[in-house]
């Protein structure tokens, strides 16, 4: 297992009350998983709390456990955390620190210490994956936000993370470029064999991608299963999730006794579908 | 602001004069600096600004250091008046007033010709604890995103009718604050995520941090280095020495 939390609870300073309830999981190595839930529920929270932001940087109360390749968030510095989580912030321009793209890739490996050669082979490795060689001497003005977000994976990527947690990656995407951002993902885990955990609202892009889909509510974990199981099951709607389109159809339909319900397919499978049972 | 962004902020260029190492390009600036400084004529001051022209000729900012220069006329027409009105002396006023003129230049050639990335790197060679320099950086880094949210408020502020050019200066002040307001929430707001993004990419883990980009003079600026040196040991010694008396 590459991420375990047991009973992680956090209660940030005057909060009334927990951010984080009683929260359990376990992701072994390479999976996707997808983290949905309503607006305010404790995604952002949890997140914090694998990469150790909390409890080094937020004060509160703890208790619990989280690690993440063994060994206990808590107990690790944010030097050794930083080189095993990668946190994509939702914001890509507020993690963009240096004046050249090349130069805000090569951050976090410059703070570490790293030596400037092998600095240089782990940042043009980082550029490689993303595709982003024409930006590398840009300055962070003259990027678009879909750049700027390969820029900051890019960043991100260069630490060589075992775990990889992103905070609402497509939010500020137009669909096609999320739509591209998602598949990058899938490519990611194929080339560096990383484990993705996703906080996303846009369910429709990730069900593809997705081993997994965990649904919190209120800070606690109220669904966990395949992308199928969660979204083709009855209750999470009721915790603010915006189940896609097609798998409502194929809910339907499956009401109908059209196809089975162990898989989700896309718009052009229950079409095709649909159109033999017609026959 | 237009002055201010005319003159001191880097735009790309990429004459021999912008690949100089930024510490050549500094000192050259502060030699022109001090040149004008002790320079004690009006023409000693205006063989300074030629010659910063020139070099600014060289370096393809022409252009924006004459703009610079013109705008900059406004303050030094003030400087001399003050001047004159206390001193009622011609000579030493329009000294001053030019004295500032070439100040200026000599300053707004450096910032013109010089990167953030640049001017990062020299802070750091002149061993500025971390902090300040990275706080720096942060700064200019974030000075067109601010602007960039400025504009936005002011814009999301006038659609629901607030009327930021009219009435009276204080009026127009208390205007303001509607626009101030979310920008100053907005920097705090993005303060604590780039802190958190700090620390997530291990921001002063190292006692020792290194740099992707090696910094090494070449020997065309050492040979620039040692040639402005000369220059400026010329320039005083004749301030000082051969031609004061003649222009006596
Ligand atoms: N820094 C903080 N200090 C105090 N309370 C906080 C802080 N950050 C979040 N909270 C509170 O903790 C709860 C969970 O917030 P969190 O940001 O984790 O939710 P989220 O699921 O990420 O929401 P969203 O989808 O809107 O991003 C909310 O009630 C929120 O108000
Ligand atoms: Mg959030």
């Amino acid at each position: 297992m590459i991420l375990e939390i047991d009973g992680l609870n956090f209660r940030y300073p005057d909060a009334p009350k927990k951010a984080v309830d009683s929260f359990s999981l376990q992701v072994p190595e390479s999976e996707i998983v997808v983290l949905a839930g309503a607006s305010g529920c404790g995604k952002s929270t949890l997140l914090r709390a694998i990469n150790g932001l909390i409890p080094h940087m937020y004060a509160g109360d703890y208790s619990g456990d989280v690690r993440v390749g063994g060994s206990s968030v808590k107990a690790s510095s944010m030097r050794e955390l930083a080189q095993r989580v990668g946190f994509l912030f939702q914001n890509p321009e507020n993690q963009i620190f240096m004046f050249t793209v090349e130069r805000d890739i090569a951050f976090g490996l410059e703070n570490l210490g790293v030596p400037r050669q092998e600095m240089r082979r782990r940042v043009d490795e980082a550029i490689g994956l993303l595709g982003i060689g024409s930006l590398a001497q840009r300055a962070p003005y003259e990027l678009s936000d879909g750049q700027k977000q390969r820029v900051a994976l890019a960043g991100v990527l260069a630490m060589r993370p075992k775990l990889i947690i992103l905070d609402e990656p497509t939010s500020l995407l137009d669909p096609k470029t999320a739509l591209d951002f998602v598949d990058l993902v899938a490519n990611l885990r194929k080339d560096v064999g990383a484990t993705f955990l996703i906080v996303e609202h846009r369910l429709d892009l990730l069900v593809k991608v997705a081993d997994r889909m965990v649904v919190m509510s209120s800070g606690r974990k109220v669904l966990d299963g395949s992308p199928s199981e969660v979204l083709m099951g009855d209750e999470a709607d009721g915790f603010g999730v915006s189940i896609p389109a097609v798998s409502r159809v194929q809910k339907l339909l499956a009401k109908d006794g059209l196809a089975g319900v162990d898989r989700l397919y896309d718009a052009e499978e229950v079409a095709a579908i649909r159109q033999r049972e017609r026959r | 602001m237009m002055w201010l962004s005319g003159g001191f902020i880097f735009r790309s260029g990429n004459s021999r004069f912008h690949r100089l190492d930024p510490r050549v390009k500094l000192l050259i600036s502060i030699l022109t600096f001090a040149t004008a400084l002790i320079a004690r004529y009006i023409y000693e001051i205006g063989l300074v600004v030629a010659f910063i022209l020139v070099v600014a000729a060289a370096a393809t900012v022409l252009t924006r250091i004459a703009r610079t220069m013109a705008l900059t006329a406004t303050f030094s027409a003030f400087i001399f008046v003050v001047n004159f009105l206390f001193t009622r002396n011609l000579e030493s006023s329009s000294l001053y007033a030019f004295r500032f003129v070439a100040i200026v230049v000599s300053t707004s050639l450096f910032f013109v010709t010089t990167t953030p990335d640049e001017l990062e790197r020299v802070m750091k060679m002149f061993r500025l604890p971390r902090d300040v320099v990275f706080a720096f950086v942060t700064a200019v880094r974030f000075v067109p995103v601010m602007m960039l949210d400025a504009l936005q408020i002011m814009d999301a502020q006038k659609s629901r009718g607030l009327e930021l050019d009219k009435g009276n200066i204080l009026r127009r002040a208390r205007n303001m604050i509607p626009i101030l307001i979310p920008l100053v929430v907005n920097a705090v707001v993005r303060s604590g995520e780039l802190a958190e993004a700090m620390e997530s990419r291990a921001y002063g883990a190292s006692e020792r941090p290194t740099s992707l980009v090696e910094y090494r003079a070449k020997r065309v600026d050492k040979v620039v280095a040692l040639a402005a040196v000369v220059v400026f040991l010329l320039a005083a010694y004749s301030f000082y020495s051969l031609l004061a008396p003649i222009a006596l």
